[in-house]
């Protein structure tokens, strides 16, 4: 009995011990899924975004990206290589459309098949409202590669997955 | 005083090993089930209506299609790239059939289809085209909405996750 205690105790403290050591070391799949998270924030708008915010925001989403990036959207009529540059007016342009934003992801799958290189599979929901007063929802399915330069990962490629083909 | 103490007992038991072995097997077993066997999900979007209403609260049954294939008229989950985000459609044609709008009435081979489950009035126009091999052609329940606004078509089979509860 005594030892069972000792189990009850002991496990859930190496269980704590081994959450806590990944949560406070992050590995290169937490680097990657950080630079969604960012895209995600930065991608996002508020209603109230004043002008400042947004010069702000399109800038650091360009950070996010590689010198070239390949985008893969049929849907969206995106298709070719776009630098960094262009990414960050696109979406400033795709942003004044709407007045309100969110970008969210989910169901990461995430391998890296070269050291330096990181694909991963998830799938991303933006909704929206436009400035016309609109309901903006699309979900799409995204295949992203993911380049380290430089101790930080950057977007190379992002190609949507046609889940529904009419 | 037995009774009292038998109701005691349920409602603030003592944390033996006992006791907690059987919370920590619950858990487990809560865990398995509504995370991989039967997810639960609300729904967002009126593409069901007026079957499946915006806001109701529903679960995925996966087990429905372990042994057996998605048939016409089943109402089905399509997953993207994992299950925290899914596509709740009507399966109306299986591989190698032709699929086809005339006058919003659904026509499978050149066949007319009934579909009582239609309410709304639809007006959709959709050339044939053939199921491919592993698909299944899906499309919502509410058609009153143009044809460009309506997420639809070929799906494979195995992105079909299961069937709604009820």
């Amino acid at each position: 009995m005594v030892k069972i205690k000792y189990l009850l105790i002991g496990v859930p403290i190496v269980i704590i011990g081994i959450l806590a050591f990944f949560y406070f070391f992050p590995n290169e799949e937490k680097k990657v899924k950080k630079q969604f998270n960012l895209l995600s924030e930065w991608v996002s708008k508020s209603p109230e975004e004043n002008a400042f915010t947004m010069l702000q925001k399109m800038k650091n989403i360009g950070t996010l990206f590689d010198e070239r990036c390949q985008l893969k959207a049929p849907s969206q009529s995106l298709s070719g290589s776009y630098t960094r540059e262009e990414i960050s007016t696109y979406a400033g342009s795709a942003r004044s459309h709407l007045s309100q934003l969110d970008l969210k992801f989910y169901d990461f799958h995430i391998l890296f098949p070269e050291k330096e290189i990181a694909k991963v599979t998830l799938t991303g929901r933006l909704i929206g409202r436009s400035s016309t007063g609109e309901q903006v929802d699309e979900t799409h399915e995204l295949e992203c590669a993911l380049k380290k330069i430089e101790n930080k990962w950057h977007f190379s490629q992002i190609e949507v997955v046609e889940v529904l083909k009419k | 005083m037995a009774f009292h103490n038998k109701i005691r007992q349920f409602f603030f038991p003592s944390f033996t090993p006992k006791f907690l072995i059987r919370v920590c097997l619950v858990a487990l077993f809560a865990y398995l089930f509504f995370g991989y066997l039967c997810i639960p999900f609300t729904i967002q979007g009126m593409s069901m209506e007026p079957t499946y209403h915006n806001g109701g609260i529903n679960f995925c049954w996966r087990v429905r299609y372990f042994f057996s294939e998605p048939k016409r008229y089943d109402v089905v989950t399509v997953r993207f790239a994992g299950n925290k985000v899914m596509l709740l459609k009507r399966v109306v044609a299986q591989e190698d059939e032709l699929v086809e709008f005339r006058d919003g009435k659904l026509f499978i081979d050149g066949r007319e289809m009934e579909e009582p489950y239609i309410r709304l009035p639809c007006d959709w126009n959709l050339p044939p085209r053939r199921v491919e091999k592993d698909c299944v052609y899906v499309v919502g329940d509410n058609r009153s909405m143009p044809i460009e606004n309506h997420h639809f078509g070929q799906t494979s089979k195995n992105r079909i996750m299961g069937v709604p509860l009820w």
